[in-house]
């Protein structure tokens, strides 16, 4: 078992503006990432502004106080890099990689946008991009086939008033509502240094980044109280399973069986973690093995488990099976609720377990293996659990588990009263 | 607030460096590898000359039902069984098809690769292929086509591709087939294709930390038991354009976007424009400031996203322009686009916007190419386009010595705005009339699916 899974040097300076700055130095080739996650999701939303913080995202690129409209984008490609920036229910983030001689740049655009936007946002800036977030959420969710499967589940695993009771990307009624002074005000209340980790990794060093950051961030004044989203991390199990069926335009059944289970970050959710894998992951998993292979109820390449990596309430399990032609959806979710329940029955053998650590080792690596992986996740330790050496746990964490564990948080959080299931039917079977 | 207005200027720049190459000729086949010191993880890839272009006619979906196949057991174990033992070293076998080559992978921890390789060619060159299991799989993949083509664009790629190469030739027709090329086949279709391209050695492509892996080995495994030389690959097909531009309308009631492909045919990969031809496909297509993007996305406001480039294998290539635009703006965008086509074709690129395509381009030889996967697939570019191991580096420098008049004359001589096909997949009770009204080109109705 190795005794950490980050082999690199990890240092964090806090400028007198609370702005978290992460260094990894790694000479091997001449890149750097940039990455900066503020700690503002889709979490604090309140009722009637679901999908702000998401497009509020879209808005960091559209020009701030030094940087034109478009010409963030066009800097940083015209540089050799890559960029983009993801928005999820815990937090945004926003990232570059950069031939390391324009390490300079990308913060100087990162420092501009965090204390900069707001001058620079107009009606226009923002009602283009509100069109391009319905597009966004017409061609991710609405025009494809189970294309909304995540924006059902959300709501039954978790009640209203709940943090993570909507999805990201917002609904149109909102996204249509949404006004300019909103997204000023979202601006001055999250995007404050105190409220994000700049994390660099790569081809330079501590003292440069540490210089620079200062240079660039230094004169953005913190935000004294920044408010908290709701508390979601108690979520009281109702006892009473939770079963929704879609009629819609989809070429076969499919079922998805969800669960809260821990909040990632725990010792629970490592669990979780090689619990998801042993069911889902792979040939050799349970559910391809009993689903797809043995009674072949489901089609083999859409048959599968995972865990969704939210910190700030139970994470969701969410294990989904599409039927073969022939196989009802009653069969199916039978089929699926069934090797789930076993989790909590049949031990998980050490073959199983290996396997599942297996796989999980080497995704781990994957990730490791650029400087662009490797600044996320020294970001997300960092916002999420304060210090950033923490990433250096989980792939131990995860090798630690016991088949004995896997089976009493099958018991706790897995049982059959506590599950949403959310079939989709096709038309035709109306 | 202090921000700091000024801009900062670049540092200096560390020269370019690709990994050390390194190629050996062992027990008949060919070993490139690329030396990752320290990297964890190692890749290792097996390209064999099976591609899409080997399928015969009316067999498309053949390479892709037996990679399938693959892993239904070996004549050494069963597929529970060899589903197990690779995945018990952290890999699942990874296979891939393109018009060139069909890929076997596998990626682990370095001490690991030995083991995942002898795995890799137990399925490679020893799958049990038993009629009912390769039954199966086909039933298996005809349906997970079926689902595939519920979703928007299949459908439309498919026409588009039958317009500009013609249903009658292979790359006239799917890479991957589709749900009737694949119901079609049989299981002897299947094991003599195996037989006549897959125990053929081909190449094996490792990226890796060389001193930590042994070449021979891994190689000598990867070619155990293989024989037969190269086959010829045939010269590159010429593709005539279409004279006048035509609107091809696929069906998709209710769909709330319009699924957009445009495109026309294009240069091979070795014709010698391609340096510039990337490049004025970056401008108008490629970058996220493309002219394409800026216009419709950023300015409009009609899509999430459109992209268009050049593509390119051995024998052929195409341009083509694809997007998701909402239904009730379909005309105008389709308009947009073309009238973005056609400046770009006539009026060539600026210095301001090649400067960033070129930039960008050779950047993306870093920062793109860090883990052994992306590294794996940067070899398997200089197998199958016969190109030298210092090819990244000298890309590098073609794309930076780029000139406007260059990248403007490729746009000029293999743009063809007026001889595009323009594949619109939409809701056609709303999109019809708007789409003739435009005036772009003659109409014409798919068929429905059968």
């Amino acid at each position: 078992m190795p005794d950490s899974g980050y082999p690199w040097p990890i240092s964090m300076t806090r400028l007198d503006n609370g702005l978290r700055v992460v260094v990894s130095e790694d000479r091997t080739a001449p890149a750097v990432a940039v990455n900066l996650w503020y700690d503002v999701g889709s979490r604090h939303e309140p009722a009637g502004q679901t999908g702000f913080a998401h497009l509020f995202e879209h808005l960091m690129f559209e020009g701030s106080t030094h940087v034109a409209k478009t010409e963030h984008m066009k800097l940083v490609q015209g540089a050799g890099g890559s960029l983009n920036a993801t928005t999820n229910p815990d937090r945004t983030n926003y990232f570059e990689t950069v031939p390391a001689e324009h390490l300079e740049l990308a913060l100087w655009l990162e420092a501009d946008r965090m204390g900069g936007l707001v001058p620079a946002l107009t009606q226009e800036t923002l009602d283009n991009q509100r069109d391009v977030v319905k597009n966004e959420r017409r061609q991710r969710y609405e025009n494809v086939p189970y294309g909304d499967a995540w924006l059902r589940l959300l709501p039954l695993l978790y009640p209203p008033g709940h943090p993570y009771h909507h999805a990201t990307i917002g609904s149109m009624a909102d996204l249509n509502a949404a006004d300019l002074a909103t997204f000023q005000a979202f601006h001055q209340t999250y995007y404050a240094p105190n409220n994000a980790v700049l994390t660099v990794v790569g081809d330079t060093t501590v003292d440069e980044v540490v210089t620079l950051a200062e240079k660039y961030f230094g004169g953005i004044p913190p935000r004294p109280e920044i408010p908290p989203a709701p508390d979601g991390r108690v979520v009281p199990a109702t006892g009473v399973p939770v079963e929704e069926t879609v009629v819609a335009d989809v070429p076969a059944p499919r079922v998805y069986v969800a669960h809260r289970t821990h909040p990632f970050g725990s010792p629970g959710y490592d669990v979780v973690t090689v619990l998801a894998t042993v069911l889902g992951s792979g040939r050799g998993s349970r559910l391809y093995q009993r689903l797809a292979d043995g009674e072949r109820l489901a089609q083999p390449d859409l048959v599968g488990a995972y865990g969704v990596d939210l910190a700030h309430a139970p994470a969701p399990l969410i294990a989904t099976a599409t039927a073969r032609p022939g196989v009802s959806a009653e069969q199916l979710a039978a089929g699926l609720a069934e090797v789930v329940d076993e989790l909590a029955t049949v031990p998980v053998t050490t073959a199983e377990l290996d396997r599942a650590k297996a796989l999980l080792t080497t995704a781990w690596w994957r990730q490791m293996s650029t400087v662009d992986g490797r600044a996320d996740a020294l970001s997300r330790y960092a916002t999420q659990f304060g210090d950033p050496a923490t990433v250096a746990e989980r792939l131990p964490g995860w090798l630690a588990v016991t088949a004995e564990q896997i089976a009493e948080v099958a018991t706790e959080t897995l049982a059959a009263a506590d599950r949403v299931t959310l079939t989709y039917l096709p038309e035709e079977a109306r | 607030m202090t921000l700091i207005a000024d801009r900062p200027a670049p540092g200096i720049a560390r020269p370019y460096r690709f990994p050390q190459v390194v190629r050996r000729s062992v027990a008949g086949g060919q070993v490139v590898a690329a030396h990752l010191p320290r990297q964890n993880l190692a890749v290792a890839m097996l390209l064999l000359d099976a591609g899409a272009g080997r399928e015969p006619v009316g067999r498309e979906g053949l390479g892709g039902v037996l990679a399938k196949a693959l892993e239904e057991g070996t004549a050494q174990r069963d597929a529970t069984a060899y589903a197990l033992a690779i995945e018990a070293l952290g890999t699942e076998l990874v296979t891939g098809l393109d018009w060139d080559t069909f890929q076997a992978s596998v990626q682990v921890p370095v001490g690991r690769l030995g083991a995942a390789v002898e795995l890799l060619a137990e399925a490679v060159r020893t799958p049990r292929l038993d009629p009912d299991d390769v039954r199966r799989v086909r039933d298996d993949e005809v349906t997970a086509l079926r689902i595939n083509w519920a979703n928007p664009g299949p459908r439309a790629d498919a026409a588009l591709r039958a317009d500009l190469f013609g249903a009658g030739n292979r790359w006239g027709r799917p890479m991957y087939g589709d749900p009737d090329s694949v119901a079609g086949l049989d299981v002897e279709d299947v094991t003599v294709f195996h037989s006549e391209w897959f125990i053929r050695p081909g190449t094996l492509v490792v990226a890796g930390d060389l001193d930590r892996l042994d070449l021979d080995a891994l190689a000598a495994t990867a070619f155990a038991g293989t024989g037969g030389g190269p086959v010829d690959r045939g010269a590159p097909i010429e593709v005539p354009v279409r004279t006048g531009r035509r609107i091809i309308l696929v069906d998709r009631p209710g769909s709330v976007q319009s699924t957009l492909r445009l495109g026309h045919p294009g240069p091979h990969r070795a014709h010698p424009d391609h340096v510039p031809i990337a490049l004025a496909g970056t401008v108008l297509g490629g970058a996220f400031t493309s002219r394409l993007n800026h216009l419709i996305r950023e300015v409009r406001g009609y899509t999430y996203g459109i992209r268009g480039d050049f593509a390119s294998s051995r024998r052929f290539g195409r341009f083509a322009v694809s997007s998701g635009v909402q239904t009730a703006v379909t005309a105008p965008a389709l308009v947009e686009a073309v009238g973005e086509i056609a400046r770009t074709q006539s009026g060539g690129v600026t210095e301001d916007e090649l400067a960033v395509a070129r930039s960008w381009r050779a950047g993306q030889l870093s920062v793109e190419l860090q883990s052994p996967r992306a590294i794996a697939g940067a070899l398997s570019t200089l197998v199958v386009h016969d190109l030298p191991d210092d090819y990244h580096a000298r890309l590098r420098e073609e794309l930076l010595a780029a000139q406007v008049d260059q990248v403007s004359a490729a746009a000029a001589t293999h743009l063809h705005p007026e001889s595009l096909t323009l594949v619109v997949e939409g809701d056609a009770a709303v999109i019809r009339d708007e789409l003739v009204a435009t005036g772009l080109g003659e109409l014409i109705d798919h068929p429905a699916a059968g």
